[in-house]
């Protein structure tokens, strides 16, 4: 099949593509398990296989995919020809930035492949999480298991042959419970890194059994607890929700496409312009950020991006100065050339998609915060007179070019004089980004630094549903609108 | 090609009864298209047909599923796709329900909503409508963004307990034109949601887009008091929060589960405005309706709301087993929502912005972000975008920043409600992350609620 491939892109080279990649899956398969109060709601499995094409023609691009190889040079010349009619309205030709001809293969960290387990282990696995859930106050409880394994082969006009082999596992707890007044809330236990690979090896009973006797207790807190005070403190956010503080308005933001307004039909732009790299004070002198495609063991580590080009490790945020973006081949070459400065040197490789049938788009890898210098969790929270500690992420909500945000989180415990006084309920918190960023006033130490999953980060026109990492540390903002 | 679709299943149905087996085939194929525009430029053109096959397997209490990728000739790879099911449900847990397998009591073929037209326009015309719709708007400053996403969808049903299949083919455009401005960064949008080619009308949206533009150049822009306001929704807003109602109001799995803002006893009683009724009316080509639901159940237009007055709740199959309710027909990829229009004779926003008022007035076309803070008390929270505008009472306009809402629907579509356009239009909703799902919502072009506090004003774009 690669032969045919190789073949394929060469005509369409020799008929004036400009480039021509192809990305075959001889494989995806996934298997779901979901248990709601003991029933095993969902037990299903899926396969697929198929190709992408993308080809780059007078400076415009088409794509076609399908399942069927059967009609490989047909499938070529669809693509061809959208390309050639993309062509016939462009402002600024695409051009990639340059990149080396790579033969490699990439395998993410798996010891035991989860397609190999029988499904009983699997249902015995949930089952017993189930029963672990099944406690005073519960009124809902939830036990997911997924896994992905695919097969992806590269492979482009400019020579690059590449392999990947992927495996990511994904689990979820949720109870539900409800208050004396009939209203619901929930807590949540989806793991990050736990071990540095990610198989069936990668479910250890006895840690998943310890949190979910954490999240029942917690939940009982909360149905018991007071209402979020409306008011302004510090907040200081734990990895589960500061993950996804990090994933929505440093993350997002920093994605070239959406900075320069490819996304600006659907998901919305950025407050972020070009001449803001290298001289925004995108936060306190405490935020270093880096977008880090080589950290070990994440579904943001994948070896090589969907444009070729090897996984990066690059700073995106330098003691609070905005240095770097999420980038692929193309951005960056219309980046540098509409600051009419060389911004970025090279495509930062975070170029993906999310299966053969969609095109590759700027995604997230691990987007990660540096640990800081501020101690232990005990110590941010000795060190805090009015504030509140958050958990969970409950409800998220960011405006078009990500200025702007609400979370609300699953439980939340008030700070008064350095110590954890009281849990309270329906905690939310709102903000502007940078006045946000910019009020960071402690960092975790590596003692608080955890790497969290995310699996359904969607984008793009098609939609895409990628997953990716955070590396977090807890954190603390002062001066934040809570409780609204 | 249909009959291909229905020969295949009979024969796959087949060989699941020869073997023993209880299955149920889902098959859908998609031919999808999508045209997409930034920066004044096709920044990808793109189509993709896949064939999707849905396997359930059942033996008794238990179930299970195996999805594929596939072609109609690779009638072997389905077949293992059956085994896996098959043998994947000797090894499921048993549900502490009995879930229902469908059993057709007639083949249905729906092609009603399927315009040849539509689905075999070219490349050329969608480049052209784009065109219309934005003529004379683009400037170098003033850059257009959007999609034109059209595409066919063919969904195909068989089970093992009857020899009878189901089919529907729909075809579906949903067009969405962005103008935003470089340097000022804001934004706005005209959107159509097609069923069949007659419907495209890239004048009115270019009549839409010019108006905003207008006032987005030329008014005030400005940060505005955070307080109460009475906001004038659009369509895509109205849209939104009826798509959210979907997964937390009147759906009876999701009340079962403490997921809904409404309660069992409050059927039959008057919660939200007088102005507000809402019908699942499959009668409607625009919301590519099922005429049939997915277990077979014949679907009639079903008041879910009327003059405020909630009905009850609807069940999906599957919940309805688990809970003991009774299916209502709603077992379908999507609803075919329609809000009902009011007696406020307004069909554009030129029009609005004419007529004398007597407060200022916040237009709010699109919600943008919607999440449920809150699904007991039915919080919703979502931030404004492309085209608000401030109407004030003395006939200036104002453009507002953006600004957010964190309200209850109970709120939004409650006793605050003033009033309610007599003109409706279809809007777009779909969100096809996997499989194509061509989904609209019927909705008043506009609708004013009174009282509603705005939480967040931005300081600019």
């Amino acid at each position: 099949m690669q032969d045919q491939i190789k073949q394929q892109i060469e005509r369409l080279r020799s008929q004036g593509a400009t480039y021509v990649d192809a990305r075959w899956y001889p494989f995806e398969e996934s298997n779901h398990l979901l248990m709601w109060n003991g029933n095993l709601k969902n037990a299903s499995s899926s396969r697929e296989s198929g190709i992408g094409i993308r080809v780059l023609y007078m400076g415009a691009w088409g794509f076609s995919a399908a399942s069927d190889l059967g009609g490989l040079a047909g499938l070529f010349d669809q693509a061809f020809d959208n390309a050639r009619v993309a062509a016939e309205r462009v402002t600024f030709p695409v051009r990639l930035a340059e990149k080396e001809a790579i033969q490699a293969r990439f395998e993410s960290p798996c010891r035991i492949n989860p397609f190999e387990v029988p499904l009983e282990d699997k249902v015995a696995f949930l089952k017993e999480l189930d029963m672990k859930l099944d406690q005073k106050g519960v009124f809902q409880r939830i036990c997911s298991l997924n896994f992905v394994r695919k097969q992806v082969v590269f492979l482009d006009s400019e020579g690059s042959q590449i392999e990947k082999l992927i495996t990511e596992v994904f689990v979820g707890l949720q109870v539900n419970g409800l208050d004396d007044h009939g209203e619901t809330f929930e807590r949540t236990f989806r793991p990050g890194r736990h071990g540095l690979s990610r198989g069936w090896e990668s479910l250890d009973q006895p840690f998943f059994a310890e949190n979910a006797e954490r999240i029942v207790r917690e939940l009982n807190q909360v149905l018991a607890a007071e209402v979020c005070p409306r008011e302004q403190r510090s907040v200081i956010l734990l990895p589960g929700i500061m993950y996804l503080q990090t994933h929505e308005t440093i993350g997002h933001a920093l994605e070239l496409d959406r900075i320069l307004g490819y996304e600006l039909a659907y998901a919305g732009g950025s407050f972020v312009t070009l001449d803001d790299f290298g001289k925004l004070r995108y936060g306190s002198e405490k935020l270093t950020v880096h977008a880090d495609a080589t950290l070990a063991n994440s579904p943001g580590s994948f070896g090589f991006d969907d444009d070729g080009v090897p996984a990066q490790n690059n700073l995106l945020i330098d003691r609070g100065i905005l240095v770097g973006a999420i980038t692929g081949r193309q951005m960056v070459e219309e980046a540098n050339a509409t600051a009419r400065r060389s911004i970025f040197s090279g495509s930062s490789g975070a170029n993906r998609a999310t299966a053969f049938y969609r095109v590759p788009i700027e995604r997230m890898t691990n987007i990660n915060i540096d640990p800081g210098q501020d101690g232990t969790l005990e110590d941010i929270i000795s060190n805090t007179g009015k504030g509140i500690l958050l958990d969970g992420d409950r409800s998220w909500s960011i405006g078009s070019n990500r200025e702007q945000f609400h979370f609300a989180t699953e439980i939340g415990w008030l700070v008064e004089d350095g110590r954890l006084t009281k849990p309270v309920k329906n905690s939310t918190y709102k903000a502007d980004t940078l006045k946000f960023w910019n009020s960071l006033s402690a960092v975790g130490d590596s003692s608080t630094w955890e790497v969290k999953y995310v699996d359904n980060c969607g984008k793009g026109q098609p939609n895409q549903v990628m997953q990716l990492g955070h590396g977090v540390p807890v954190c603390r903002f002062d001066d934040v609108r809570i409780g609204e | 090609m249909q009959e291909h679709i229905i020969h295949t299943l009979q024969d796959l149905r087949h060989y699941a009864l020869g073997k023993g087996y209880e299955i149920e085939l889902f098959f859908h194929e998609e031919d999808s298209y999508l045209m997409r525009f930034a920066n004044s430029a096709i920044s990808l053109n793109t189509n993709e047909h896949l064939i999707r096959l849905d396997i359930t397997a059942y033996s008794g209490r238990k179930r299970a599923g195996y999805s594929l990728i596939t072609n109609l000739d690779k009638v072997d790879e389905m077949k293992s796709g059956i085994e896996a099911a098959a043998g994947m449900v000797e090894h499921a847990q048993p549900l502490n329900y009995q879930p229902t397998i469908p059993a057709f009591a007639e083949s249905f073929a729906d092609e009603s909503g399927y315009d040849p037209a539509l689905a075999g326009m070219s490349s050329a015309e969608k480049m052209a409508y784009f065109n219309q719709a934005a003529k004379g708007l683009e400037t170098g400053e003033i850059k257009l963004s959007g999609i034109f996403s059209s595409g066919t969808n063919t969904i195909a049903q068989i089970t093992t307990r009857s020899d009878h299949s189901q089919v529907f083919k729909t075809s579906d455009a949903q067009v969405s034109i962005v103008l935003s401005h470089v340097r000022l960064k804001w934004e706005v949008t005209a959107e159509q949601s097609a069923q069949k080619k007659a419907d495209l009308d890239p004048a009115t949206l270019q009549r839409e887009l010019a108006f905003l533009v207008e006032h987005y150049q030329n008014d005030t822009s400005q940060q505005i008091p955070l307080g109460s306001y009475a906001i004038i929704f659009g369509p895509a807003a109205i849209a939104d929060m009826l798509k959210f109602m979907n997964y937390i109001a009147y759906n009876g799995g999701s009340m079962k589960r403490g997921f809904s803002f409404l309660a069992e006893d409050q059927a039959g009683k008057k919660v939200f405005s007088e102005h507000f009724s809402l019908i699942d009316d499959p009668d409607r080509l625009e919301t590519y309706p099922f005429k049939r639901d997915l277990t077979g159940l014949v679907r009639k237009p079903w008041p879910i709301v009327e003059k405020g007055i909630f009905n009850g709740f609807v069940w999906y199959q599957d919940d309805a087993d688990e809970f003991g309710a009774k299916p209502t027909g709603h077992t379908v990829t999507h609803k075919s929502l329609v809000l009902c229009g009011g007696d406020r004779e307004i069909g554009s926003l030129e029009e609005l912005a004419n007529l004398p008022r007597q407060q200022d007035l916040l237009y709010i076309p699109f919600l943008h972000y919607m999440n449920i803070v809150n699904p007991t008390k039915g919080i919703i929270t979502a931030s404004s975008r492309f085209g608000a505008l401030l109407l004030k009472k003395d006939g200036s306009v104002v453009v507002p920043y953006n600004i957010r809402l964190t309200q209850s629907l109970l709120d939004i579509f409650g006793d605050k409600v003033a009033w309610v356009s007599k003109s409706t239009l279809p809007y777009n909703t779909s969100d096809s992350y996997g499989a194509r799902n061509p989904t609209a919502i019927l909705v008043p072009r506009f609708m004013q609620v009174n009282g509603l506090e705005i939480s967040h004003s931005n300081s600019s774009y």
